[in-house]
């Protein structure tokens, strides 16, 4: 009966198998689903542990002062500002914590002093509060009308939020102050979003090419909003080009880093992103284009790269942060391949933020979900700006608008 | 040459530490009246707090850490308390080593509370870091929940002993009841067993005790197979991706129900294992998304798949038998024909959108 025999031995070596897939699942399970990481004991009392931010004396005396008098709130500003600063320069977002808890004496106020009250803007504009951040700036360009900054950053957080009344009430006055290229930069992207990127291209382009003497900062971000008109206008190459003299001016340039890698993406030149982001993982914005540059290069799902940003997205989740909606879609979208996440995702970024870069994300995940009705809010907004973007115009094209 | 710059790669890829807002980590496994576990803290932070760079030149040495221990133990200690129902569970601090965690090296200290008696509801007032980093968070892992601590208000965390076994054996049930994929192929399998072939020629079979031995052989030999890879595929041993996994299991139904058209083969047992293998792995999928009790791993998944074996035996109990019954009549021969092309092309189907989706 060798069938029999048969049946016999391979039901045999199933059960068999069976009790050993229990037993290996009783010692491997505890290991990963415990979830704590191994410990470990150096030996050499040399090795260094972790890197810190360098105590400068300036700022330990500033904290001593501001420690055995806490009243004194522009010792606290200053430490915070300088904290800021720190932010911008790494992307790191403990500075941002830091900056908080110096401030923790007036953070809770509805009506801090003013000098608070910006920077607390500041530090919820990048904790993407954005309705905190506006109420912040709205009372104070009341309080300080002539606050340039102020009404710079109160732009780019309205602009962010949508609101195009306030964003232009604010370049304007913040362009009166500081001058021809400050108000280019700052109308820039509002002019875009209307529908008048030409226009708007042609007026910056001009003022930066007279305004050779500006601060690098102001040209950088210049140069940034140029680049971002010459993409609305279907002009990669220029925006490339724009984005890399932005990047020779500052390379620490988050914002115009990741909108290079961006164009790359969109251009088939993902080989490049890789050398351009290299070094930079520490960062979420850059950690997801990488991982997306190498999915298209190498078709690769499961890489150091896309580990690394799996484990952010769960150590985000964990502690209820909601940051970074945006990359978190793109990854979906990109390397995961999950249309319906990267949707909801990108539904849930849009309720936060409403720049162009959003409404990109919605419609292309609308029509990577199949979902044409979850790109509504964005073909309303298509609509009521009458935005002409090249990239944009792809997706709603597939989701049968018609302009 | 070569092994040079390896190592380079590696030493700057391990420097690329994430920048990541602040957390901790505290995780608790209750036993009785006593929680032990392990506090991880970012080295970094302990310095924001403390002040551990004692030559101020950038770095926390190990020397410096290890000279700043005693501080650390006492900061921890005046900053952290757990009661249970209320009642305070004094806390002991162990020996500290480091740990790796994404954005850098953590302070790992082992940590042990005893309370009064077996708590029912733990309550955390944790108040480290907050006052140098408002973006902290404290993350106590305990019975299964995370806690997110964030401005020194106690948190309280229910600790229920009944994420149960029972649980998990009706999950099984439901899930096998509801995976009609499963279902479609386990029954196209059995249907050709009242109906065998003999001495080449196909014949209604003699007795019910025949037909059952068969039905138990495919039904083992598909309980076997599955439950191997749910086991594996659950506990990460082997990870398959999921649109792989449904489309697959999708033509596993095709296969099923077309081997019932062409009479190919009859060990239909061989393909209840071989094909089980691959819907081990969709209930493993489905057992996931349920979320698994770390310290009950075994436990669930044994529940989960008795569950999946019970619902699978109450379907063959009432099918075998009413197939048994008509199986003289022409209504078998259109279950058996019709009936297994019409789940060939809903598995066609199937296997269509899987793909494609």
């Amino acid at each position: 009966m060798k069938g029999t025999r048969r049946k016999l031995v391979v039901l045999g070596l199933g059960a068999v198998g069976l009790a050993g897939a229990l037993t290996l699942a009783a010692f491997v399970a505890p290991s990963r689903n415990a979830a704590a990481a191994a410990t470990y004991v150096p030996t050499d009392g040399a090795q260094v542990i972790a890197r810190v931010p360098v105590r400068d004396a300036g700022e330990l005396a500033a904290r001593r002062s501001l420690a055995s008098s806490p009243e004194r709130v522009e010792l606290a500003v200053e430490l915070a500002r300088a904290d800021i600063r720190r932010y911008r320069a790494e992307s790191d977002p403990r500075y941002l914590g830091r900056a908080q808890a110096t401030l923790a004496r007036w953070w809770d106020l509805a009506e801090p002093p003013a000098d608070v009250l910006l920077v607390r803007a500041t530090i919820r504009q990048s904790l993407h509060d954005f309705t905190g951040a506006r109420g912040d700036l709205d009372r104070l360009v009341a309080l300080r009308p002539d606050d340039a900054q102020a009404h710079l950053t109160r732009a780019v957080v309205a602009t962010v939020s949508g609101d195009y009344v306030r964003a232009r009430e604010s370049c304007a006055a913040a362009g009166r102050m500081l001058g021809m290229l400050v108000a280019a930069s700052c109308d820039a992207p509002l002019d875009g979003i209307a529908g008048h990127a030409d226009t708007a291209y042609a007026r910056l382009s001009t003022t930066l090419a007279q305004s050779r003497r500006a601060a690098r900062e102001l040209r950088g971000w210049a140069l940034t909003a140029l680049a971002e008109l010459a993409i609305m206008r279907g002009q990669t190459d220029a925006a490339a080009l724009h984005l890399r003299a932005a990047l020779a001016l500052d390379a620490d340039d988050t914002y115009a880093r990741n909108l290079l890698a961006d164009v790359l993406l969109a251009t088939h030149h993902a080989a490049e992103v890789s050398s351009l982001l290299a070094g930079r993982e520490s960062v979420d914005s850059h950690l997801v284009r990488l991982a997306i540059a190498e999915h298209q290069t190498r078709g690769a799902r499961e890489t150091a790269t896309t580990r690394a940003m799996r484990e952010r997205i769960e150590a985000a989740a964990l502690r209820g942060d909601r940051v970074h909606l945006r990359e978190e879609a793109m990854f979906a979208l990109a390397v995961e391949s999950d249309a319906p996440r990267a949707l909801k995702l990108a539904r849930d970024n849009w309720n936060v933020q409403k720049e162009l870069a959003d409404a990109r994300l919605l419609a292309e995940t609308a029509v990577a979900a199949n979902d044409p009705d979850a790109a509504a809010p964005v073909i309303a907004w298509a609509r009521k700006t009458s935005v002409r973007d090249a990239w944009l115009e792809r997706s709603l094209t597939q989701l049968g608008v018609t302009r | 040459m070569k092994r040079l710059l390896v190592i380079a790669i590696v030493f700057t890829s391990a420097t690329a530490w994430a920048h990541k807002p602040s957390d901790a980590h505290l995780r608790l496994a209750v036993s009785g009246e006593t929680l032990s576990g392990r506090l991880d803290i970012a080295v970094r932070d302990l310095d924001g707090a403390l002040g551990l760079d004692g030559d101020l030149d950038g770095t926390v040495t190990w020397r410096e850490l290890t000279t700043a221990a005693p501080r650390i133990a006492a900061y921890v200690e005046s900053r952290l308390a757990i009661a249970g129902d209320g009642a305070p569970c004094p806390l002991a601090l162990g020996a500290p080593a480091l740990t790796d965690l994404s954005d850098g090296a953590y302070w790992a200290v082992p940590i042990t509370a005893r309370c009064p008696r077996a708590p029912e509801a733990l309550t955390f007032s944790y108040r480290l870091l907050f006052d140098v980093d408002a973006q902290h968070r404290g993350l106590v892992h305990v019975a299964d929940q995370t806690l997110i601590l964030r401005d020194g208000t106690p948190v309280r965390a229910q600790l229920d002993e009944t994420t149960s076994f029972g649980t998990f054996v009706l999950e099984g049930v439901w899930h096998i009841w509801i995976g009609f994929d499963h279902i479609l192929f386990l029954v196209c399998l059995i249907l050709p067993a009242v109906f065998p072939r003999r001495g080449g020629r196909w014949q209604p079979a003699e007795s019910l005790r025949e037909v059952g031995r068969e039905v138990l052989e495919i039904v083992t030999a598909f309980t076997l197979a599955h439950s191997i890879t749910l086991v594996i595929s659950t506990v990460g041993l082997v990870s398959l991706p999921s649109r792989f996994i449904e489309t697959a299991i999708a033509a596993s139904v095709v296969a099923a129900a077309a081997n019932n058209l062409v009479r190919g083969i009859d060990a239909r047992w061989a393909v209840a294992f071989a094909l089980g293998l691959l819907h081990g792995f969709g209930f493993s999928s489905v057992l996931l998304d349920l979320g698994l009790p770390s310290d009950q791993l075994v436990g669930s998944l044994l529940g989960f798949n008795l569950g999946v074996e019970l619902g699978q035996l109450a379907i063959v109990m009432v099918t075998l038998p009413l197939l048994y019954w008509i199986r003289r009549t022409l209504a078998y021969q259109a279950i058996l024909w019709a009936g297994s092309s019409a789940v060939a092309l809903l598995g066609l189907v199937w296997t269509y959108e899987r793909f494609v989706a």
